[in-house]
C-alpha cells in the first residue's frame, strides 16, 4: 500500500473524531475511556505527523493534496481540505504536540480518576485536536471558520473542565467573551477579502489584497491583527492568556500554549503572506512593534509570577511577540522589494513558532507533572523536587534551556536567525527601518536575558534547595507515559536545536510557495553542518559543532582534578548556616525576593504595591508579628480593560430598556427590521 | 410536457395563491379560534394544491413530496393538535387587539401594495403564475403583522404558521427546481416542531399565568 499525505491526513482527523466518540460511549467508565481517548488521539497524532513530514520532506515537485469532506450532504457549501505547504507545517505541529501530550496525558488524566469525568474530558481533547487539525488544513472560508469556532468551543469546554473553581468559570468566560470578539473580527475581515474576491476557496483568494482598494486592505490587515492577534495573545489583547492557562488542565494549557495560540500565527501569515498582497510599510512596523513590546512585557510580567503555570502563561505572550518580530521584518522586506530577506524573517518567525510549541509544551507538561505530584501550582511551596523527581526535574531544565535560548537547543537557533533577519534590515535605505530594526535588535536581547533569569528562578525555586511545604517533601517521580510524552518534546528540542540547516530545508516548500525564494542552500554551509546568513557580515553558528565542543570539554576538569587535585583528602560537613541551629525552608531564596531587583528597576511599570504591617510587644527590636504582602496587577487590566468594563455595563444597562420583556415589542422590532430592509431592497 | 399544460398550470397557480391571500385577509379579521384553524387548514390545502399543479404540469416531483408533507402536517395534524388545544383550555374568543380590525384591514392592505411593490422586480424571474412572489411576501408581512397584533399565544402560533405558508409559497414560485428538497424539508419540521413546542408552552402559560395571553410574559423579566 502507498502511503500518500492525504490518506494520512484523513486517517488523523478521523481518528480524531472516534476518538472524541469514544469518550462520550465511555463516559461512566473512566479507565477504559482513559486509555482509548488518549490512545486514539496519540495515533492520530502520529497518522497527521507523517502526513506532514510526507508532504514536507517532497520538496517543492510535490503536488497539492485536495479532497472535500461530506460531498454530497449541503448544496452550495463546499468543505474542501487543502494540504499545501504552510498547512502542512502548521500540521506538523499539531500532531507532533498531540502526539506528545496524548502520552502524557495517558498518565496525567489518572490524577482526575474519581474526581471528574475523564470520559468527557478525553472526548472534548480529541474534538479539540480533530477542530484545530481541520482549521489548519481547510481550503476555504466555510470550513475555516467552522473549525475556528469549534476549536474556540471545544477549548473553552476544557479551560472550564474544573468548573467547581470560581477562579476557573471567571477564566472560561472570559476567555470565552475575547474568543468572541476575535471571531467577529476575522468574519468581517474575511468578507472584506470575499467582496473582492466573490469565491471562498482559499486559492481564488490568492493575491486578492491587489484587487482592492487600499482603505478596505488597510482596515482588513486591522481586523485580521486584532482577530488573529487575540488568538496569538499579542500585548494589549492578551489578558486572556494568563487567566486561562494556569486553570486550565496541564495538558489543555501544553496544547493551548503549543498549538492554539499558534492558531492566531497561522491565520495571519496565510493572510498577510498568501492573500493581501504587498504590504505597505506601515504594516511591517505595526507588527514588529507589536511584536517587540509583547516580548518585552511578556517576560516582565513572567518575571514577576510565582505561579508556575501563569508564568509560562506570560512566557507565551513573549515568545509570540519574537514571532511577531520575524514576521514583521519579513513583510518590510516585502515591501522594500528584498524577498530573500523576507524569507529569512518568514523562516526566524516560523521556526521560532515549531521551538515554541515544542519547548513550552514541555514546559508546560513539566509544570503539570509537577502539579500532579505537588497539588499545587505556587513556586514558593516547592523547592527540592529534583531529588524527588529527577527524569521530570532533567526535562524541565532541557526545556528552560531552550527558551532561554542558549545553545545548542533550538530556541537559539531561532533567535540567531531573527537577530539576522533584524540587523539585516539596518542595511537598507528605508530611513524608518534603519531606526526600528536596531531598537527591536535591542529590545530582542534584554527579552533573552530577561527570560535566561526568569527560568533561573523557575527552576531554581521549584526543583533546588530544601522543600517548602509538605507537598514539595512528599512528591514523587510520575508515570512512565507521562515521562514519555516530556522525553518526546524534550528530544525534539534537542534534534530542532542540532540540526537547524536540515530543518530549513523542510521550510523550503513552504517560502517557495509563499514567497516564492528557498534559503536553504544559502543557509547550509559545510554540507549542512553550519548554519549560515545571506551576507558575509551576518557571521555563522553551528549548534552542532558548539555541543560536540562541549562535549569535547567535559573530561577537561576531570582531567584536572585526576591530575592536581586525586590525592587529596575529600572531607564532607554541613552546609554553614551563620550560626544558627541549621538550615531551614525559611531561609530559602524565595521567587519574590529573587525578582525584586528587577521589580524595583521597572518600578515604573510595575507599580508594585507593598504593605508591611508590624507588632511589637515593647522594642521595634522585638517583632512580635510581622505581616508582609505584595502583589503587582497589570497595568493593562487597569487602564483599558476594567474601563472598558465599566463602560460597556453603564450602556448596556441603558440598552436594556428596549428588553421591555414584552414579546409583541420583540415581534415588532422584527417586524420593522424586515420592513425596512424589504424597501432598502427595493 | 406539452405548453399549454403548463399554462393552464400557471393560471390555476395564480388562482390559488389569490386565494390564499384571501383567507389570509379573512383570519386578520376573524375573532374566533376555532374558525381561524380551519381557515388556516384551508389555506395549507390551497398550498398543498399549488405544490400538486407544479409537480405535474412542470414535471418537478419532488415537489410532489412537499404537498404531500403539507398536506399531513398542515391541513390534519396541526390544524388538529391546535382545535384540540382550544377545547382543553376552553377559550374562544380572541380579546382586544392591539390595533382594531378595520384599522388592521387597512395596515394589511397597504402591507399588500409594499410586497407588490417589492416583488416587482423579481417578477421576471417566476418560472409559475404572475406575482406569485408578491402574494407570498404578503402571506409573510401579514403573517408577522399577526403575530405582533394578537395577544393570545395559540393565534401566535397560528399566524407564525401562514408566515411559514409564505415561505413555502416563495420557495415554489420564484425556484420550482432550485431551492434543494433538504432545505424544504428542513423548513418544514422545523416549523412542526416549533408549533409542538409552542403547543405545550400555550399550556403551561396558561397554568401558570393563568391567562393565554403573553402580553404577561414581563414578568417573568428579572
Amino acid at each position: 500500500m502507498n502511503l500518500t499525505p492525504a490518506m494520512l491526513l484523513l486517517v488523523s482527523l478521523c481518528g480524531y473524531a472516534i476518538g472524541a466518540a469514544g469518550g462520550m460511549l465511555l463516559l461512566r467508565r473512566e479507565r477504559p475511556a482513559n486509555v482509548w481517548c488518549f490512545g486514539v488521539a496519540a495515533l492520530s497524532g502520529l497518522s497527521g505527523l507523517l502526513a506532514a513530514l510526507l508532504m514536507l520532506a517532497g520538496g517543492t515537485g510535490t503536488g497539492i493534496p485536495q479532497f472535500e469532506l461530506f460531498r454530497p450532504l449541503l448544496p452550495y457549501i463546499h468543505f474542501s481540505v487543502r494540504l499545501d505547504a504552510l498547512s502542512a507545517f502548521f500540521l506538523l505541529i499539531v500532531s507532533l504536540l498531540g502526539l506528545a501530550i496524548s502520552l502524557f496525558s495517558l498518565g496525567y488524566a489518572k490524577g482526575f480518576f474519581g474526581r471528574k469525568n475523564v470520559g468527557v474530558l478525553g472526548a472534548l481533547f480529541n474534538a479539540l485536536l480533530l477542530a484545530t487539525t481541520t482549521m489548519f488544513v481547510a481550503g476555504d472560508l466555510w470550513l475555516f471558520l467552522i473549525a475556528w469556532e469549534l476549536m474556540a468551543l471545544t477549548a473553552f469546554c476544557l479551560v472550564s473542565f474544573e468548573h467547581e473553581k470560581a477562579e476557573t468559570r471567571k477564566a472560561g468566560v472570559l476567555y470565552f467573551i475575547m474568543s468572541h470578539i476575535d471571531a467577529g473580527c476575522i468574519i468581517l475581515g474575511f468578507l472584506l477579502l470575499f467582496q473582492a474576491s466573490g469565491d471562498y476557496s482559499f486559492t481564488s483568494l490568492h493575491d486578492i489584497g491587489a484587487k482592492m482598494s487600499p482603505g478596505k486592505r488597510d482596515a482588513a490587515f486591522l481586523l485580521f491583527l486584532v482577530g488573529f492577534g487575540i488568538k496569538a495573545g499579542i500585548v494589549p489583547l492578551h489578558i486572556w492568556l494568563p487567566a486561562a492557562h494556569p486553570v486550565a488542565p496541564s495538558n489543555v494549557s501544553a496544547l493551548m500554549s503549543g498549538v492554539i495560540i499558534k492558531t492566531g500565527i497561522y491565520g495571519f501569515t496565510r493572510v498577510c503572506f498568501d492573500f493581501l498582497g504587498t504590504p505597505p510599510l506601515w504594516w511591517g512596523v505595526t507588527v514588529l512593534t507589536v511584536g517587540t513590546i509583547s516580548a518585552v512585557l511578556g517576560v516582565l510580567y513572567a518575571l514577576m509570577e510565582h505561579d508556575l503555570k501563569r508564568l509560562l502563561a506570560y512566557h507565551s505572550i513573549e515568545n509570540i511577540g519574537i514571532i511577531l518580530m520575524g514576521l514583521g521584518a519579513a513583510l518590510m522586506f516585502l515591501h522594500t522589494g528584498h524577498p530573500l530577506l523576507a524569507t529569512l524573517g518568514l523562516i526566524a518567525g516560523l521556526y521560532h513558532t515549531i521551538n515554541h510549541a515544542t519547548f513550552k509544551g514541555l514546559l508546560f507538561l513539566g509544570a503539570g507533572a509537577v502539579l500532579h505530584a505537588t497539588h499545587t501550582r505556587n513556586m514558593e511551596e516547592m523547592g527540592g523536587l529534583i531529588k524527588r523527581m529527577p527524569q521530570t526535574a532533567f526535562f524541565f531544565l532541557v526545556g528552560a534551556v531552550a527558551i532561554s535560548a542558549l545553545p545548542p537547543l533550538n530556541g537559539f537557533v531561532s533567535e540567531w536567525l531573527t537577530y539576522q533577519a533584524l540587523l539585516q534590515g539596518f542595511g537598507t535605505t528605508e530611513s524608518l527601518m534603519r531606526l526600528i530594526f536596531p531598537l527591536s535588535g535591542a529590545m530582542l536581547a534584554l527579552t533573552g536575558a530577561l527570560a535566561a533569569a526568569c527560568f533561573v528562578k523557575a527552576f531554581g525555586i521549584t526543583f533546588l534547595a530544601q522543600p517548602r511545604s509538605a507537598h514539595a517533601e512528599h512528591a514523587h517521580e510520575v508515570s512512565l507515559t507521562m515521562r514519555l510524552g516530556m522525553g518526546l518534546l524534550a528530544a525534539v528540542c534537542v534534534v530542532l536545536g542540532l540540526f537547524p540547516t536540515q530543518f530549513v530545508r523542510l521550510l523550503d516548500p513552504l517560502t517557495q510557495q509563499i514567497i516564492g525564494q528557498q534559503l536553504s542552500a544559502q543557509l547550509s554551509l559545510a554540507n549542512g553542518l553550519v548554519l549560515g546568513s545571506l551576507t558575509a557580515k551576518g557571521g555563522t553558528v553551528s549548534t552542532l559543532g558548539l555541543a560536540s565542543m562541549a562535549l569535547c570539554l567535559l573530561p577537561i576538569p576531570f582531567g584536572l582534578w585526576w591530575v592536581f587535585a586525586r590525592k587529596t583528602k575529600v572531607r564532607r560537613g554541613p552546609t554553614w548556616d551563620c550560626g544558627q541551629r541549621g538550615l531551614t525552608p525559611r531561609m530559602e531564596y524565595t521567587a519574590t525576593g529573587f525578582s525584586k531587583p528587577i521589580r524595583m528597576v521597572f518600578k515604573a511599570l510595575f507599580q508594585p504595591h507593598r504593605e508591611v504591617q508590624r507588632e511589637y510587644d515593647f522594642s521595634p527590636y522585638f517583632a512580635k508579628n510581622l505581616r508582609f504582602e505584595s502583589h503587582v496587577e497589570e497595568v493593562f487590566e487597569r487602564r483599558i480593560y476594567r474601563p472598558a468594563r465599566i463602560l460597556i455595563l453603564r450602556a448596556s444597562r441603558r440598552i436594556r430598556t428596549l428588553q421591555a420583556g414584552s414579546v409583541h415589542a420583540y415581534l415588532l422590532y422584527i417586524f420593522v427590521t424586515l420592513l425596512a430592509l424589504l424597501l432598502f431592497a427595493s | 410536457m406539452p405548453a399549454n399544460a403548463s399554462e393552464t398550470g400557471s393560471r390555476l397557480i395564480t388562482l390559488l395563491a389569490s386565494l390564499m391571500l384571501v383567507l389570509q385577509l379573512l383570519v386578520v379579521v376573524q375573532r374566533m379560534l376555532i374558525t381561524n384553524i380551519r381557515l388556516f387548514a384551508l389555506q395549507s390545502l390551497l398550498l398543498a394544491s399549488i405544490a400538486t399543479v407544479v409537480a405535474f404540469a412542470y414535471g418537478a416531483w419532488h415537489v410532489l413530496v412537499i404537498a404531500v408533507l403539507t398536506l399531513i402536517g398542515k391541513v390534519l395534524f396541526l390544524p388538529w393538535l391546535l382545535e384540540r388545544l382550544v377545547r382543553r383550555i376552553k377559550i374562544e374568543q380572541e380579546l382586544r387587539p392591539f390595533v382594531n380590525m378595520p384599522a388592521s384591514m387597512l395596515i394589511c392592505g397597504a402591507l399588500t401594495v409594499l410586497s407588490y411593490v417589492v416583488a416587482r422586480p423579481f417578477t421576471a424571474l417566476e418560472r409559475l403564475g404572475s406575482n406569485t412572489l408578491g402574494v407570498a411576501i404578503t402571506l409573510l408581512l401579514t403573517g408577522f403583522f399577526l403575530m405582533i397584533n394578537r395577544r393570545k399565544a395559540l393565534t401566535q402560533v397560528l399566524a407564525l404558521l401562514t408566515t411559514e405558508n409564505g415561505v413555502i409559497l416563495a420557495a415554489i414560485a420564484l425556484t420550482t427546481y432550485g431551492i434543494p428538497l433538504i432545505v424544504e424539508l428542513a423548513i418544514f419540521f422545523d416549523v412542526v416542531v416549533a408549533v409542538m413546542v409552542l403547543g405545550i408552552l400555550v399550556f403551561r402559560i396558561r397554568e401558570s399565568f393563568d391567562s393565554m395571553d403573553v402580553s404577561k410574559l414581563n414578568e417573568l423579566k428579572w
